[in-house]
């Protein structure tokens, strides 16, 4: 139902006891800097905003190689919280080397069993803000690839 | 017309950094840290400072209400905070989630409450010392409150409505967007189900963060004075009433007014927008 590598990750959460699910999302939060893009690489697409639903800007950026695999960074501003910073970190490594369709299709609800229900609260619905973005800039391609076929 | 104070009228009731670190060791303080941010406790903190939750550990999990004295006994108690503990709260957001956490704590008679003026942000800016380690204090007794002081610092919606209806201080702390009725959320947040925009009406505007410096430190006596006496029109020995969407901005304000110009009889009404703005047949004031 889900691609591998979030199957995987998901699985993780799920075993974990409450403490270290905690410290395992802020170990993710922690390697959220990594997925920013790096020298030298190229996007086909790059999305960089703040939102209302967001406290800081967020920028992502997509990349498809020559299989149709996307492959994503991601920047975050200093002010964005801890568990939306995890879920960067964790949706950058288990959605990587999906197609954009794929990314699209996938449901959200694995979300909660990331993060647990003691984590997920009204005011950190911003847990699924960077699925929403992920799957924005696929959805954006996807209509651009669409729009180049029929031209 | 009102004096303008030249000091806060409780200075006690806020600390620096400096103080922290002289006082990390000190047996009769527990530093509480308190944030929106679920997690960022667990990111680094104060040494030695511990964690207490805005949702899980001070509100009732079932109804919308705060934990019974028994269990605010049991926080205290797993915490080593006895009744003589100088609990000094601090935490993100300029202190909002800080500030309603030291409310809580008034809410059930604990005496010896302060502020950590400027609060994480300022900490963490000035480079002092965090860490992930979380610390183990023996557990204390602290005994069941015989009360709550719901009556003192905490306003009902039948509350607020009397004090709309007579025309006495009402004060709206959210963004002036969510005072109009523009919006029901503030901005950068998400909904959290408010059927209704607008405000209580007779309510003022003033929202939190005029008390506030950019780097989050509550402003000094006098330009507070300004704000809230001669532009709020508020008055010693009036009842006051603050609010926001869910009660943590208004404690913000509360503390503001109770602790740095030291009004009596302000009462939080932490239902707030949330409440009313759900409330079949509430009065409502747009614009």
């Amino acid at each position: 139902m889900y691609p591998p590598k979030l199957e995987a990750i998901i699985s993780l959460f799920e075993s974990l006891p409450e403490i270290e699910r905690r410290e395992t999302l802020v170990s993710y939060a922690d390697n959220a800097k990594k997925q920013e893009p790096r020298p030298g690489e190229t996007f086909v697409l790059e999305d960089v905003r703040k939102d209302e639903e967001c406290a800081d800007t967020v920028g992502v950026y997509l990349q498809v190689d020559d299989e149709g695999k996307a492959h994503f960074r991601m920047t975050l501003g200093p002010e964005v919280q801890t568990l939306t910073r995890a879920m960067t970190a964790i949706l950058c490594k288990g959605l990587d080397g999906r197609t954009p369709q794929e990314v699209l299709e996938l449901p959200s609800d694995f979300v909660t069993r990331i993060v647990g229900a003691e984590l997920v609260r009204v005011r950190s619905q911003t847990i699924y803000y960077v699925l929403t973005r992920i799957k924005g800039i696929c959805k954006v391609y996807l209509d651009r690839q669409r729009m180049a076929a029929v031209a | 017309m009102t004096t303008s104070p030249t000091q806060y009228a409780h200075p006690e009731a806020l600390v620096d950094a400096d103080w922290i670190e002289k006082h990390q060791n000190d047996k009769n303080v527990r530093i509480i840290e308190s944030n929106e941010d679920i997690l960022l406790y667990d990111t680094g903190h104060i040494p030695g400072a511990v964690h207490i939750d805005w949702r899980t550990d001070l509100q009732d999990q079932v109804v919308r209400d705060y934990i019974a004295p028994d269990k605010f006994a049991e926080l205290c108690s797993r915490n080593g905070i006895t009744p003589e503990t100088t609990c000094v709260f601090y935490g993100d957001k300029a202190n909002w989630w800080a500030c309603y956490a030291l409310w809580a704590f008034r809410l059930f008679g604990h005496e010896k409450v302060k502020i950590l003026n400027g609060g994480r942000d300022k900490w963490k800016a000035e480079g002092r010392e965090m860490t992930r380690e979380v610390p183990k204090y023996p557990p204390s007794n602290y005994p069941v409150p015989a009360k709550r002081y719901d009556k003192e610092i905490r306003a009902f919606a039948d509350e607020a409505l009397a004090q709309s209806k007579a025309g006495k201080p009402l004060i709206d702390v959210r963004s002036p967007g969510e005072f109009k009725g523009e919006i029901t959320h503030m901005a950068e947040y998400p909904q959290e189900g408010v059927l209704r925009g607008g405000h209580i009406p007779g309510a003022k505007s003033m929202p939190w963060k005029t008390a506030t410096n950019d780097d989050s430190t509550f402003k000094a006596a006098p330009d507070l004075a300004k704000i809230y006496y001669d532009q709020c029109g508020l008055k010693p020995g009036t009842d006051t009433v603050v609010y926001c969407r869910i009660g943590e901005r208004s404690s913000h304000t509360w503390f503001v007014l109770t602790y740095l110009l030291g009004l009596e009889n302000v009462r939080n009404y932490d239902g707030s927008w949330t409440e009313w703005g759900n409330k079949v047949g509430a009065p409502i004031e747009k614009g």
